[in-house]
């Protein structure tokens, strides 16, 4: 998959960067070559076959200039602080660094590292190696400059910050590997959103995305993950979100996919009256197939947990749910609540869909279900005989299908923003 | 003259001639014929099981209900057209409308979309100008007064969470704001507290005009009392076995139906 993998190791190492982050890398590389690529028998992977990434070559180094900047005008928005990164490496040029609020830090995350940047070690280290899923570790070999934000202790950041990940290789088969951390200092509240974009459909190419999200103590984010990469594109995404006491994460992913997708999100409830919302849609024609997987672990009591995932497929889509809750014993007056609901308007589309509870305390509120189904009749009918035709009937309610979902999102700026992306969804469907 | 030789003298706009239907296997209407003129009421009494909501459901347009003999001729630009050629969309934009003996619920799409969004299909094909969202608030909120409708409604999913008197006005609105030639209204009285029946019937009768007619259906006399129609039919076992004037309705009230055959 990546070309020469076995002989990277030491365009790994950077004398300039701390020790400890070289051997992060190297371990990396070394659990990423141990675990392998991940086949149908592994038990997470069983729904979607990588036997087509398997198969292609991609290089990690790009060095492809890009001449159509302005290409980037329809993913800004000037009410935004915008942060863009093309193939993975930061362009200050290109990104809106000098309106950030005050408390509001923004730099490439290899800046931060390399700066010793406070408690970065700690956090880029937070998870062990030892027991990393093998895309986590391949970005953590091989991540590129990567962007970090710091939101600053009862610091509240009104604009929103989007930051742009645009993959647009001068040649094909390349491997970005963006890398986010986002830090959440006590009473903050920010709203980010990241998106993974392209330019038309024309590339092929592997994004392998982690975002790492701390939240301490009472912060507050509203959090947005949206993908619509190149239709030849294979994009695996991970975030991880740690949450301590009282911090409120309210999260949304919208994947309207490329040609394979797959979104782990991942939040520990380390502290108590934490509370986080994952909540989705995902949208996909023709062969897309789109894998969405959630873990949710409740360690401390008196944490909540949401999650509603959306899906519309078309034609011969597939879509895969898995989400998990784990509820270890200490975590008593755990309220989780997990809903998955798709919608198959194509004739060859299909779904597997599958919770996974692991609970171990006795005093705790857990509900979740799943359906799949087709447009009602009795609405198509109804709508029709009013003078609407079928296309139109279907998109209606399909979008119907989708509003109270989006009304969940509270912050506005996220809303906007996802309801526009979303509604160009439908126009392209 | 009498009224029977008068009407005769205009064309009439909705026609339904010797037809029959099926559900599935089974054969439900078995002959109708009906003819109505612009600016009547008729009305289509029967008891459970006589096909009436068969009727309405053939003239919307419902897939799982097959018209295997007959038809139904509907005047459009003084030609007369088979309906039961055009689909249920279609035969909405030439302005049959049909309101539902239970009205459906479409969460997540709010009354005012949906409403404009079927009247500018409707402006669409009859060439009109379709109506702006400003515009059409305005237009929709003065017919919401016809029936007492409180402005809650027009931000909320259409049917959802209503009651089973606000569904019926509801459709009644739509009626109103959709302004058709040729409306079948499938047992609007049922379910209605008299309060409700009033509004209800209310809205009806401002709708009444002398260019469109109305085909009431219904199980009960109660609502004629409001609604006066112009002719009362029996439907019973897919056939209409007597029509009379108004006074039918009240034969049937005082001694059923079981005297007609």
């Amino acid at each position: 998959m990546i070309r020469n993998i076995e002989h990277i190791t030491k365009s790994l190492i950077d004398e300039r960067m701390p020790q400890w982050f070289n051997t992060l890398r190297i371990q990396g590389l070394s659990r990423f070559i141990e675990t392998g690529i991940p086949a149908v028998s592994d038990p997470n992977w069983k729904y979607t076959d990588l036997e087509a990434l398997k198969k292609l070559a991609f290089d990690v180094s790009e060095n492809g200039e890009l001449n159509e900047w302005e290409l980037l005008n329809q993913f800004r928005n000037h009410k935004d602080i915008n942060i863009v990164l093309l193939n993975g490496a930061f362009s200050v040029k290109h990104s809106d660094l000098d309106n950030l609020e005050k408390g509001v830090l923004v730099s490439t995350l290899h800046e931060a590292v390399k700066n010793n940047a406070p408690h970065i070690q700690e956090r880029l280290t937070k998870y062990p190696m030892t027991d990393t899923a093998a895309f986590i570790a391949l970005n953590q070999a091989l991540n590129g400059p990567g962007v970090y934000i710091l939101v600053d202790e009862k610091v509240v950041s009104n604009r929103l910050i989007h930051i742009i990940h645009v993959t647009h290789p001068g040649r094909q088969n390349f491997a970005s590997m963006p890398r986010t951390l986002i830090v959440m200092e006590p009473f903050s509240e920010a709203a980010i959103f990241e998106s993974h974009v392209a330019f038309g459909d024309s590339r092929t190419y592997f994004s392998n995305a982690l975002t790492d999200i701390f939240m301490n103590e009472n912060a507050t984010l509203h959090y947005c993950k949206s993908q619509k990469e190149s239709l030849k594109a294979f994009h695996i995404g991970h975030t991880r979100v740690w949450q301590e006491r009282d911090s409120s994460f309210d999260g949304f992913s919208f994947m309207a996919g490329g040609r394979l997708t797959r979104n782990n999100v991942d939040a520990v409830l380390n502290g108590e009256g934490a509370n986080a919302r994952l909540n989705a849609f995902y949208s996909v024609n023709n062969s897309q197939h789109v894998d969405n997987h959630t873990s949710i672990e409740h360690r401390v009591p008196n944490c909540a947990s949401n999650q509603l995932y959306k899906g519309i497929l078309n034609d011969s889509a597939r879509a895969v749910f898995n989400g998990r809750i784990l509820v270890r014993p200490e975590a008593q007056k755990t309220n989780s609540y997990q809903l998955n609901k798709n919608l198959l308007l194509g004739s060859g589309c299909r779904v597997d869909t599958k919770p996974q509870l692991e609970i171990f305390a006795d005093d705790v509120k857990c509900t979740h279900g799943a359906t799949i189904g087709q447009l009602d009749e009795d609405e198509m009918f109804y709508l029709q005989t009013r003078g609407i035709g079928k296309n139109a009937a279907s998109r209606m309610l399909a979008e119907g299908f989708l509003s109270d979902l989006l009304n969940t999102v509270k912050n506005a700026a996220v809303r906007e923003k996802l309801n526009s992306l979303t509604r160009r969804s439908f126009e392209a469907s | 003259m009498s009224k029977e030789e008068i009407t005769k003298m205009k064309d009439a706009m909705f026609e339904i001639k010797d037809l029959c239907v099926n559900v599935g296997k089974t054969t439900i209407l078995k002959g109708i014929n009906l003819t109505i003129h612009p600016g009547e009421v008729h009305a289509v009494m029967g008891p459970n099981g006589s096909g009436k909501s068969t009727l309405a459901k053939v003239i919307a347009g419902h897939p799982d209900y097959q018209a295997t003999k007959g038809e139904i001729l509907y005047e459009i630009n003084r030609k007369k057209i088979d309906i039961l050629d055009l689909a249920p969309e279609e035969r909405a934009r030439e302005g049959i409308f049909m309101a539902y003996q239970y009205p459906v619920e479409i969460p997540g799409v709010s009354t005012s979309v949906f409403l404009r969004a079927a009247f500018n299909e409707i402006c669409k094909h009859q060439g009109a100008e379709e109506m702006d969202p400003l515009d059409f608030d305005a237009y929709l909120r003065e017919k919401m007064k016809i029936l007492n409708m409180d402005d809650k409604f027009i931000n909320r999913p259409v049917n959802v969470d209503f009651s089973g008197g606000e569904k019926k006005r509801n459709e009644i609105l739509q009626m109103a704001v959709l302004n058709p030639r040729f409306s079948v209204l499938d047992e609007t009285d049922s379910g209605l507290d008299i309060d409700s029946m009033r509004i209800v019937a209310d809205g009806i009768n401002k709708l009444r005009r002398k260019d469109n007619a109305i085909l009431l259906i219904t199980h009960y006399q109660r609502l004629l009392n409001y609604v006066v129609p112009d002719f009362v039919h029996i439907l019973r076992h897919g056939q209409i076995v007597r029509s009379e004037g108004k006074e039918l309705a009240m034969k049937v009230e005082e001694k059923g139906y079981d005297w007609l055959s």
